[in-house]
């Protein structure tokens, strides 16, 4: 067991990143906002906390604090103008925020060292700090299922018109779980910096925004399970294609599209699904690929 | 200078325009948002780069790439789309399973170019000058030119005065509704998968032969823009993507000489933000397609 741990740690600890970006990432979904603004919130977390421990000798739990502080307001500002909009259009104008951030951190190169990034950032995280942020995450996001906070997010996604109509003052709820979503990923962006002592503008850019929302498409978007499952999925995938060598990004591309076309609720949320079903032991009738199959995930 | 600037950002805005009029067509008709369209430009480059290299005419290479991927594009639809389409999360899942195609194409460009950059050998397409006005224009400029407006106005004719753009307009308006009235859906879908393609490729080898380089990666940034010309030009608004795409020609290339390329690329993305908070339908959208209108 230790000696798996041992020569899989990076894998390890990479995986738990990529878990605590994917709520980020499952939180604005699930409450029916299509944001790809992940990346940009960890950017924004990453750098504050890397500026601040490197340039002004912040304590690291004080740096981490600020991220998280950053990336709420960031969020919450954007999370006027976006609840303006709808579906692929929120995907666009988050798309441009992220893109927006990273042309900026390219720009003012003297305060956030420009394409070379900042490095010699000091190396506090380790596998068990990580482990206990991604608990604390589960945690949180559990306990706010149980609420009815959770369930206006399940009414909003399904449905927000029937939402309003019952009395939910649905902006607010956008904000808030727009604002949760800032929260997580600037906070991820924060320990990854710790992390991995150096960070640059392209590790946030397009493909940081396709691999924070492939983990989440891929592992389900409404279940705990879902961002696990698919960041599973995600690290394993190039350690099983390392045979096929330069071949790797066609397994990847294949995988992906045979999930999602077979899967469309993602391996987490069906396996959930599957387990509601087998453990009442009622036959339901209901299709499994429709709306019908969130009700059973809200409870 | 302000005015060769602009001219030259009218020619790139051009080519733009080409790329995104595949992309918007494919966003208005089945609202779906298709990432490995960059690959698919990628891959017109690719392959006309190869068609020269093994001695063929420039123009034949160009047609070939054209057709080429116009049928990479098609195949794409099939394996990425068709089985989407039934089920009812087309809208998340078809940006993974675009994003997988695009892995796909890219690997294997990676793969047969060997991770270089490529570029067409020297007079591949007659170097020449003419000037005016204090101004200095290519010949391959002024073709460039030339063939995004005979495109444009034919793709404008087609879709507007055909009896196939008629089916066009009706599917992307209603499927079902126009599946009663026996227009075959997946046959629409085919055909503007074919266009959008073949426009792509063609973008793809112009882009190629005018900045000189060709690698596996250049289709990122092109589709980037294309997002921002879809949202200013208007959600499937053919001539608002055109205008679109020369207006972002021609702001890029006036901030990347009097400012820089950085700054040039976050202004181009707040304008794309700018308009989604003011102008949510585009500067051309019609009001039906409101971007702050119903999911469903």
């Amino acid at each position: 067991m230790m000696s798996f741990y041992y020569s899989y740690q990076p894998l390890i600890d990479f995986f738990l990143i990529a878990v605590g970006l994917g709520y980020s990432q499952q939180l604005a979904l699930r409450a029916g906002v299509f944001s790809i603004a992940t990346a940009g919130f960890s950017a924004l977390g990453a750098y504050a906390t890397a500026i601040l421990v490197t340039r002004y000798g912040v304590p690291v739990p004080a740096a981490i604090l600020v991220s998280a502080v950053v990336g709420m307001a960031v969020s919450y500002v954007l999370s006027v103008p976006l609840a303006r909009l709808r579906g692929a259009f929120q995907a666009i104008a988050t798309l441009a925020f992220v893109q927006v951030v990273i042309a900026l951190l390219l720009y003012f190169e003297s305060f956030t060292g420009g394409a070379i990034g900042i490095s010699g950032i000091p190396r506090v995280m380790n596998t068990g700090w990580l482990l206990l942020a991604v608990l604390v995450t589960i945690y949180v996001i559990w306990s706010i299922n149980r609420t009815s906070v959770g369930r206006v997010f399940n009414a909003l996604r399904q449905d927000d018109s029937v939402a309003a109509s019952l009395g939910v003052p649905i902006k607010s709820y956008y904000a808030l779980a727009f604002v949760l979503s800032g929260l997580i990923g600037a906070v991820f962006g924060a320990l990854r910096s710790l992390y991995v002592f150096n960070i640059e503008p392209v590790d946030f850019g397009f493909h940081a925004m396709v691999a924070s929302l492939t983990v989440v498409v891929l592992g389900g978007r409404n279940t705990l399970l879902g961002p696990i499952a698919g960041a599973l999925i995600m690290a394993i995938l190039p350690e099983l294609a390392r045979p096929l060598a330069e071949n790797r990004g066609i397994l990847n591309g294949v995988i992906l599209i045979l999930v999602i076309t077979f899967l469309p609720n993602g391996v987490g949320d069906e396996l959930v699904y599957w387990l509601r079903r087998r453990l009442r032991r009622a036959p339901k009738t209901m299709s499994k690929r429709k709306e019908g199959a969130d009700v059973v995930a809200a409870d | 200078m302000l005015l060769q600037q602009i001219l030259n950002g009218t020619v790139s805005g051009a080519i733009y325009a080409l790329f995104a009029l595949g992309f918007t067509l494919i966003f208005g008709v089945q609202k779906l948002l298709n990432l490995a369209h960059g690959a698919i430009f990628m891959a017109g480059a690719f392959i006309a780069y190869y068609a020269t290299a093994q001695g063929l005419p420039f123009w034949f290479a160009l047609l070939l790439a054209t057709i080429a991927t116009g049928a990479i594009s098609v195949v794409v639809d099939f394996v990425a789309f068709r089985q989407l389409r039934k089920s009812g999360h087309a809208e998340f899942a078809a940006i993974v399973t675009s994003i997988g195609v695009d892995l796909i194409l890219m690997n294997i460009a990676q793969q047969v170019s060997n991770t270089k950059v490529l570029s067409f050998p020297f007079g591949t397409f007659p170097v020449k000058f003419f000037s005016f006005w204090g101004m200095r224009i290519s010949l391959l400029q002024l073709t460039i030119l030339g063939l995004v407006l005979v495109l444009v106005l034919a793709l404008a004719y087609y879709i507007n005065r055909t009896s196939f753009g008629r089916q066009v307009r009706a599917v992307s308006s209603n499927e079902h509704a126009s599946a009663l009235l026996g227009i075959s859906a997946a046959a629409v879908y085919r055909q503007t998968f074919f266009i959008a393609g073949a426009l792509a490729g063609l973008a793809g080898v112009l882009i190629g032969l005018s900045f000189n380089s060709i690698h596996f990666m250049m289709g990122e940034p092109f589709l980037l823009q294309a997002f921002v010309v879809v949202v200013i030009g208007g959600l499937g608004s053919l001539q608002g993507a055109v205008v679109a795409a020369i207006l972002i020609g021609i702001v890029q290339s006036l901030t990347i000489a009097y400012l820089s390329s950085e700054l040039s690329t976050a202004i181009i993305f707040a304008l794309l933000f700018v308009t989604l908070l003011f102008f949510p339908n585009g500067l051309f959208g019609r009001a039906g397609n409101y971007a702050g209108g119903s999911r469903r």
